[in-house]
């Protein structure tokens, strides 16, 4: 097996069944190398978000083969499948989803505590680290509801970072950003696939975005038209 | 495994949102409480009113009951014949109990046993010139007496140990010494069914707020009720028993029955309209509170429902990011179980309160002063693990809906 493909999937096939049957993907299947920066594409209904959600492992109502790190995920149970989560794949959404009610700190803290491998105050130190390097470490203390669109996508991003994860997906990470912010998180992005090796995949909209990637995947009817 | 983090966010979610904690809190607090206060009153009452009935009952009571009925002994020989008697009597061999002592002997080796006394007890006419009132006089082992039925307690007028040493003494209830217009000091005379008729010095009153003994009884010295029907030392007409738990009456009887050669009957036997009041009164407090603890779990179970739904999209990125269905209900079930331990222990303590202002409501009836109240720790702790109960299984239903939660669903949109 090369160890330089994190992640591959084959004949990927789903369907929805409300309102009617439909097919969404139709035998998809392709590889991903370390260090990656992929961009999803496609129009919208050609399925991509509903691949990366496969990919994802939360789910898990698909035919075909999902294998992240030489690790067949197909098949495993909810549970085991939030404990590989929680240790391999950051996440990043359009809608930075955060805790409200927990401060920034703590939002970025939470995926690391729950792994529970290194100490609280380790931990800490780390998250604030994370928020040093997205410049939002003087929002720290912060309750997330309190912070612009734009921090708390930097603070989900720090939390996505926490565990150094092998693999970060977003689902239009900046779908809901100026283009300031915009800039600041795809830098983000391309920094930290270059330098610590980590693989992103994103599914985006923004062709801007997509062409300053590494490898564009471009779906359309639940079909790979181009890679 | 309850994990720091797990703990942490179930804090957070109390915390944040305190006024609905409260109102779930309350809700425990008020069905506890509740349940605390009724089953205090319940016992209370059931308590005063076995302290009023065991004025003048034992638990156990022996004596020689009437033999068999057979006046139709023709038939038992002649089954399939018309055989009429006339007149036919049943005779009574013995007359109360003769060798007493032996008796109580047997008992005393009997353990569980905290009082007996033995007591003549003659049904007579009371006169006093023209006024006639019948009634029963009993003859009684003065010390033993006041051991058993307490007796000093409902002393009003005189001293009861002088019965002791006055076999010419005797003990009127209240309302039978207005009915004759005694007083202390007047003399009484007393017509026993055989026609026998003494007269007694009046040395004490008393009232056990019971209506018909009120009305009808006196005690006099056991030797003077010997001497007053020509019976021997040893004769007593009725053993009477006590025991330390008086619910256990059974146990003890079968263990005598054998060994006594008389009639021997328990309190719950010879009063059953008492047992079926306080069991009565135990079932409508137990359904009565456990009404209250259903509605308080219904509260707790709509406030962990509306939570949770509000908290629907943070359920899903915590599965999201690598929490588990296990996790989410562990948070959310820890948050019930919280809101029941502290709602528990605010509920005993207000349920205290409540039952101590209650006991303090004067209620001046049959002795009574205050309404009764009884504080037992069993039904304080019974309290609390129900309403442990309710808030688990109320707090366990959403929590486990909370963990099947499809993070992509709500994620998505």
């Amino acid at each position: 097996m090369q160890n330089d493909i994190i992640l591959k999937v084959d004949n990927i096939v789903k369907y929805f069944y409300v309102p009617d049957k439909f097919q969404v993907l139709k035998r998809v299947g392709f590889e991903v190398k370390r260090g990656e920066f992929l961009a999803l594409v496609g129009k919208s209904g050609s399925g991509k978000s509903t691949l990366l959600y496969v990919l994802s492992t939360m789910d898990t109502d698909y035919e075909g083969s999902l294998i992240i790190k030489d690790t067949l995920l197909t098949n495993k149970k909810q549970n085991d499948l939030a404990a590989f989560r929680n240790e391999h794949i950051g996440f990043v959404f359009q809608f930075h989803y955060l805790l409200p009610e927990f401060s920034a700190l703590e939002n970025v803290m939470i995926p690391a505590l729950k792994l529970n491998k290194i100490s609280k105050e380790e931990i800490e130190t780390r998250a604030y680290e994370n928020l040093k390097l997205l410049g939002i470490h003087e929002q720290a203390l912060k309750k997330a509801n309190k912070l612009s669109g734009g921090q708390q996508q930097r603070v989900a991003i720090a939390r996505a970072l926490i565990n150094e994860p092998s693999i970060i997906m977003g689902d239009e990470p900046t779908g809901n950003l100026d283009s300031k912010n915009t800039q600041v998180v795809f830098d983000i992005f391309r920094e930290i696939s270059k330098e610590k090796g980590q693989t992103i995949i994103a599914v985006t909209h923004d062709d801007d975005f997509a062409n300053h990637c590494d490898r564009i995947i471009e779906l359309m009817d639940g079909k790979i038209i181009n890679q | 495994m309850a994990s720091y983090i797990n703990n942490r966010i179930s804090k957070i979610h109390l915390t944040s949102n305190i006024k609905q904690t409260i109102v779930a809190m309350l809700g425990v607090t008020f069905g506890i409480s509740m349940y605390v206060f009724m089953t205090g009153f319940m016992t209370g009452v059931n308590n005063a009113q076995n302290d009023l009935a065991f004025s003048s009952l034992a638990h156990i009571r022996v004596y020689n009951d009437r033999p068999a009925d057979n006046t139709n002994i023709a038939a038992k020989v002649f089954p399939n014949s018309v055989i009429n008697l006339h007149n036919a009597k049943i005779i009574k061999y013995t007359d109360g109990i003769k060798n007493s002592n032996i008796i109580l002997d047997a008992l005393k080796a009997q353990k569980d046993i905290t009082g007996v006394t033995t007591q003549v007890n003659i049904n007579v006419f009371f006169k006093n010139a023209g006024n006639k009132v019948n009634g029963s006089v009993s003859g009684v082992d003065v010390v033993n007496e006041n051991k058993v039925f307490n007796i000093s307690k409902y002393i009003t007028e005189g001293n009861w140990n002088e019965l002791k040493q006055r076999t010419d003494g005797i003990f009127v209830a209240v309302d039978l010494a207005k009915n004759l217009s005694l007083k202390v000091n007047d003399n009484l005379n007393i017509l026993t069914s055989d026609g026998i008729s003494k007269n007694y010095k009046v040395i004490g009153l008393f009232k056990t707020d019971v209506a018909s003994i009120d009305k009808s009884k006196a005690y006099i010295n056991i030797n003077a009720a010997r001497h007053l029907i020509g019976a021997n030392q040893t004769y007593v007409t009725d053993i009477q028993i006590n025991i330390k738990d008086y619910n256990k009456t059974e146990n003890i009887i079968n263990k005598m029955a054998p060994i006594i050669p008389y009639k021997t009957e328990s309190w719950q036997i010879a009063n059953q309209q008492l047992v079926a009041g306080s069991s009565l009164r135990e079932i409508i407090a137990i359904a009565v509170s456990l009404v209250i603890l259903l509605v308080a779990g219904f509260g707790i179970y709509n406030i962990m429902n509306m939570t949770i739904n509000q908290k629907i999209r943070e359920i899903a990125i915590l599965k999201a990011i690598g929490f588990s269905g296990p996790d989410v209900t562990q948070i959310f079930l820890t948050e019930a179980i919280v809101i029941g331990i502290i709602g528990g222990f605010t509920g005993l303590g207000f349920g205290y309160l409540i039952a101590n202002l209650v006991n303090k409501i004067p209620f001046e009836v049959a002795g009574l002063h205050t309404l009764p109240m009884a504080y037992t720790l069993k039904d304080y702790i019974l309290a609390f693990m129900f309403g442990l109960v309710t808030t688990f299984i109320a707090g366990y239903i959403p929590a486990r809906k909370a963990s099947k939660i499809d993070p992509v669903t709500i994620i998505r949109g």
